[in-house]
């Protein structure tokens, strides 16, 4: 589990007539792939922009004041909107919150369906084949520059591998597809059978034309095969005499070929699975033959042949080459160090204007530093010279306009202090000035070399002794996943087939019918679950969710949420999930971070958010809400969130919080940890402060919950 | 809370509300007593808030009637049209005998439409009618008795009253708070105006009584007098809530019709909003039919609880009773799929999923409206009953 998205020091605001709203103020938390993370708090905490900042689709007035979003070796906040498309709705997705406003309401579903897999489509083969062609040209190289005795050999087996990958590819999915219609025939075959015993038929004659159609489609060598063609021809015959059967309302002849069906389809699924990617290597090396014989025999002549022949001795090469290019990168790292050391020093004596000639010959030297040949893009050294450029332009846009901008001010200032001494209204009000702190800019510049060279300092410690054999299979998983990427072209048809799967995959009954209907004729629930589905089209790295369920009700509500838990699980995504109902938090988050007016105030795992909540406002949190046993006064929160234009000194919460002491009115507390995982803002943990428990409901709900959890662990 | 023998100030009998063929509301019937809360949930689309639009009258109903305070307030004549329609198919093949005896049944039936559509359109009137005779009453000795400047201000403001007594209007006894707080305010009145129109409406004319009432009520829901003037958009999202609230308390209503006040609003402020109007409800003495599909707050509020599943009224009981033993194969779904804020439960709650057909079998016997035990009702057929009670005694 690595972290896929990492922000630091996020700073937002939004200029408005009143003045900057600080709407996030120094945001950072990380996403570990495959886990979700619950963004807690209410409206107006940041939350929903912070993750509007991950999208880059902040309303015009935003202004990004400061800190990083690494996202695979790019930053986020910096990067330009051209790039900004590859992203969006392909690898980082969103699902709003109101399904109704984010439904195109004159397009049918099938077309907001598809119209972003066609798009996508031709932009992802391109990129597909370019990573897949770079990376292994990449691996061909460091292959021959590590081991020059075998030249002729490496050439060769790179030449099968490619050959034989785009081989499996092409025969895993045929055979995936008829995998799926056996599946959802047997489904189908069920609900058939249900509705007969309870007399419910209701069109008997579409539902039977769809189960052939499934039939037919399963039709593949592993599958299907000629001798289980008598099953195409048994759901050919299904719906003769159907007319007659109709009017006698009297099923059985129906009845019997299905269960005939039923017992057909149960044995293919019940069939040995073929091993594809040995399969694939033989017949490429024997000239598209096959082996005649039992699946399960064949399985194993067929890795043992592809293993001795080939797998063993290929994994070994690439291993040499990582650990070739690794030793190689070791050197081009030290260099960068250096440079990155020397900078620091010449920043601290002459600063920024001193630093500026040296910054090209520092980036130059990062870059050279970077191996081209990982999976994983290491965020820091990815974005740093982009990082440090930016910096730049800000202390440049600083200097020269600081002064005219305060100036500005100070006259508008003057301006309406006149008007008000004059006793008249000015009915406008000074917005204060946008000023480039550059003490700050100076002290950024130099924490990102820090933070990059001590991280190489460790790597260059670490790296060359790691076992190289993990990140040898990780690269080739993602060689795989792009070549499969090139063979994938999405026509009309092909994208028509996948919405429908996806459809059927976030619970749309009778998927056909539903994909010519327009957003008005859906539900609530079923309009989220084509807004999810959506979402999902491009296959998504991450998963975004703004309140995903606040607008439908509980059945609903928890129907989505499984879907989401199912979804997730299938498909390894990591989800930000933002709500304020921590009922859904509990569900759903494996971490949870409690945000309130643009800061993150509690982080931990929610075990740990929920059974030792340690900041004032979780607690209070947790005891507005009723749950089943409530029967006292709730405990509200008193008052409203502050107001973020002019953010109040000290803890932000301290207005509302009954536990505040003198020091959280006049200095905002720092996070104190209380596990590696678990930390909170709050001035009660420090070492002097008074000891302060949770209210009584609070402490008494997490007695009953542990009581609980106790019971069913002994059950 | 509830006190078992307290007067019943709402009954709905048989109610009916089909827009065309869609059957929104369909034959439920339950009674609010007095000073109680009652909770209805449903998912979206079951038909909860066409009761309550319903019961306030903002549709006429399609069958059945509504009494408040003992009287039919709404009536509506499907159910009677569908008998005498029935009745007169019937005599087409009918004996003489059985001829004679299926006329009076379409007279008695007709007789019955004409009361209903007379107590539907008059209720207001009649209403109207008994106040003002009781104002008359009041003033007729004093008046015979006065004379000269004395008679001229009983006689003006005998004439006040019986004019605010003529522009009453029963219903106005039923206040309703909306869902959402911004859609539900007009943008351009300002809080006083908001707060005051209703009285306005009801013929008030003496400005010193309407400030005295709005500024007793902005108090009374947490707001100050400062924030009379000012429009909605001024206010966060509680505080237009706690506006709307203050609009139907100021009413005196003895019975609110709560429609989801809670679900726009924030979980720190939801507390705010539910505490106010638990606070209002003991305080005023108010009966309140609450609408809402968060079953946590429906659970903390509610004295008893009627649970609809499209258009039916499948379960009825008091709170904990229906929390502690649900009966309706729904009402256990939908208690199956509330998230509690339990990390460790909710990893291993399993929803319990609903599907009428496999459900039931009504194939034969067809479910009614029925009480299994004292103050529990569920919508099933005979032999589900039974079935019920058995599980009971074990």
């Amino acid at each position: 589990m690595y972290k896929i998205l990492q922000v630091n020091n996020l700073r937002i605001s939004f200029r408005t007539i009143g003045g900057k709203l600080q709407a996030v103020r120094d945001v950072s938390f990380h996403l570990n792939k495959g886990e979700t993370l619950a963004i807690v708090g209410e409206s107006g905490s940041g939350k929903s922009v912070t993750c509007k900042g991950i999208l880059g689709i902040l309303a015009g007035n935003a202004i990004i004041e400061g800190g990083e979003m690494l996202y695979d070796g790019q930053d986020l906040l910096k990067i330009e909107e051209e790039d900004f498309h590859k992203l969006r709705g392909d690898k980082i997705a969103m699902i709003f919150q109101d399904p109704l406003s984010s439904l195109n309401p004159i397009m049918r579903i099938g077309k907001q369906l598809t119209e972003a897999m066609l798009l996508k489509g031709k932009a992802r083969q391109a990129s597909s084949k370019r990573n897949f062609d770079e990376k292994t040209a990449l691996l061909e190289k460091y292959m021959l520059e590590s081991d020059p005795m075998n030249a002729d050999e490496s050439k060769r087996m790179m030449n099968d591998y490619k050959q034989m990958i785009m081989k499996f590819i092409n025969r895993e999915r045929s055979y995936a597809k008829a995998r799926d219609a056996v599946s959802g025939a047997r489904e189908e075959i069920e609900d058939l059978l249900f509705y007969i015993e309870k007399n419910a038929l209701k069109k008997p004659k579409e539902q039977l034309k769809e189960l052939r159609r499934l039939v037919h489609d399963a039709k593949d060598v592993f599958v299907i095969s000629d001798k289980e063609n008598h099953l195409i021809t048994l759901a050919d015959s299904l719906a003769e005499g159907l007319g007659n059967q109709e009017r006698a309302k009297d099923f059985t002849p129906l009845k019997e070929k299905l269960l005939q069906l039923r017992q057909g389809v149960a044995d293919i699924i019940n069939k040995p699975v073929p091993d594809l990617l040995p399969m694939a290597y033989y017949s490429y090396r024997n000239n598209d033959r096959e082996l005649t014989g039992t699946v399960e025999e064949n399985n194993i002549k067929y890795i043992d042949y592809y293993e001795s022949e080939f797998a063993r001795k290929f994994l070994e090469k690439v291993e040499k080459a990582l650990d070739y290019s690794d030793k190689k990168h070791v050197q081009l790292r030290e260099n960068a160090i250096q440079a990155l050391r020397g900078g620091v020093e010449t920043i601290q004596n002459g600063g920024v204007e001193a630093f500026k000639p040296v910054a090209a010959g520092i980036y130059e030297k990062v870059d050279a530093s970077i191996e081209p040949i990982m999976v994983i893009k290491d965020s820091a050294a990815w974005t740093f010279s982009g990082a440090i450029k930016g910096f730049l332009k800000m202390y440049d846009d600083g200097l020269k306009n600081n002064e005219k901008r305060v100036n500005a001010f100070q006259r508008k200032q003057e301006k309406h202090d006149r008007l008000i001494a004059q006793g008249k209204d000015p009915g406008w009000k000074v917005i204060p000035p946008a000023v480039v702190d550059m003490d700050r800019v100076r002290a950024d510049i130099q924490q990102q070399m820090v933070n990059l060279a001590d991280k190489y300092q460790a790597m260059n410690i670490q790296e060359p002794h790691e076992n190289k054999h993990q990140k040898a299979v990780q690269l080739l998983a993602y060689l795989n996943e792009n070549a499969a990427g090139i063979v994938n072209k999405v026509t009309q048809y092909a994208a028509k087939a996948k919405a429908i799967k996806l459809m059927e995959e976030v619970g749309i009954p009778e998927p056909r019918q539903r994909y010519r209907q327009y957003p008005f004729e859906f539900s609530g629930g079923m309009r989220q679950r084509i807004v999810i589905a959506i979402a999902l089209a491009a296959d998504p790295d991450i998963l975004i969710c703004d309140e995903p369920t606040t607008a439908l009700d509980v059945t609903i509500q928890a129907q989505i949420l499984e879907l989401i838990n199912k979804l997730k699980k299938e498909r390894n995504l990591s989800i930000i999930f933002i709500t304020h109902d921590l009922g859904v938090v509990a569900n759903m988050a494996d971490r949870i971070a409690v945000m309130y007016a643009g800061k993150i105030v509690e982080q931990g795992t929610a075990q740990e958010v929920f059974y030792e909540p340690a900041h004032p406002y979780t607690w209070a949190l947790l005891s507005s809400m009723p749950d089943l046993d409530t029967k006292e006064k709730l405990e509200a929160i008193p008052g409203t969130p502050p107001n973020m234009i002019y953010p109040p000194k000290g803890d932000a919460f301290a207005d509302r919080n009954r536990y505040a002491m003198e020091i959280d009115f006049e200095m905002e507390p720092p996070m104190f940890d209380l596990s590696p995982t678990h930390s909170a803002a709050t001035w009660l943990l420090h070492p002097d402060a008074p000891k302060a428990n949770p209210p009584a409901v609070v402490v008494e709900r997490i007695r009953k919950m542990k009581a609980r959890a106790e019971v069913n662990s002994h059950e | 809370m509830s006190n078992q023998h307290a007067p019943e100030l709402l009954r709905v009998e048989n109610l009916c509300q089909y827009f065309k063929s869609t059957k929104a509301v369909d034959d439920i019937s339950f009674n609010i007593k007095k000073g109680e809360v009652f909770g209805l949930v449903g998912e979206s689309g079951c038909g909860k808030t066409t009761t309550g639009r319903s019961i306030i009258r903002l549709y006429d109903i399609t069958s059945g009637s509504i009494y408040f305070k003992g009287k039919r307030i709404a009536a509506g004549s499907k159910s009677y049209k569908d008998a005498i329609s029935g009745a007169r198919r019937e005599m087409k093949s009918a004996m003489t005998q059985r001829k004679e005896e299926l006329k009076a049944f379409i007279k008695a039936k007709q007789d019955e439409i004409r009361k209903a559509r007379y107590d539907h359109e008059n209720a207001d009137k009649l209403h109207a009618d008994l106040l003002i005779r009781e104002v008359e009453e009041r003033y007729k000795p004093l008046l015979e008795k006065a004379s000269g400047e004395e008679l001229a201000r009983l006689q003006k403001k005998y004439e006040y009253d019986r004019g605010v007594a003529k522009n009453q209007r029963f219903t106005t006894q039923i206040q309703m708070i909306f869902q959402d707080p911004i859609a539900s305010l007009n943008p351009r009145m300002t809080v006083y105006e908001t707060i005051a129109e209703g009285l306005v409406i009801r013929g008030e004319k003496d400005k010193a009584v309407i400030d005295e009432k709005v500024f007793r009520v902005l108090e009374m829901v947490g707001l100050v007098r400062e924030h009379a003037s000012r429009y909605p958009h001024e206010f966060s999202g509680g505080q237009r809530q706690r506006i709307g609230v203050a609009r139907a308390v100021v009413m005196e209503p003895e019975l609110i019709i709560a429609d989801e006040p809670v679900s726009a609003l924030d979980v720190s402020i939801q507390a705010q909003v539910i505490n106010l109007m638990n606070d209002l409800r003991h305080s005023l003495g108010l009966t309140i039919l609450f609408i809402a599909h968060d079953l946590s707050v429906v659970k903390y509020f509610s004295d008893r609880i009627g649970v609809m599943y499209y258009g039916k009224l499948v379960e009825l009981a008091d709170s904990d009773e229906l929390f502690k033993n649900p009966l309706h194969p729904y009402t256990q779904s939908l208690l199956s799929a509330i998230p509690l804020p339990d990390p460790l439960y909710e990893k291993d709650r399993v929803r319990i999923k609903y599907n009428p057909l496999i459900s039931h079998d009504y194939s034969v016997n067809q479910p009614t409206f029925q009480e299994v035990y004292p103050g529990h009702f569920v919508y099933c057929n005979d032999e589900e009953l039974a079935r019920f009670r058995a599980e009971e005694k074990v």
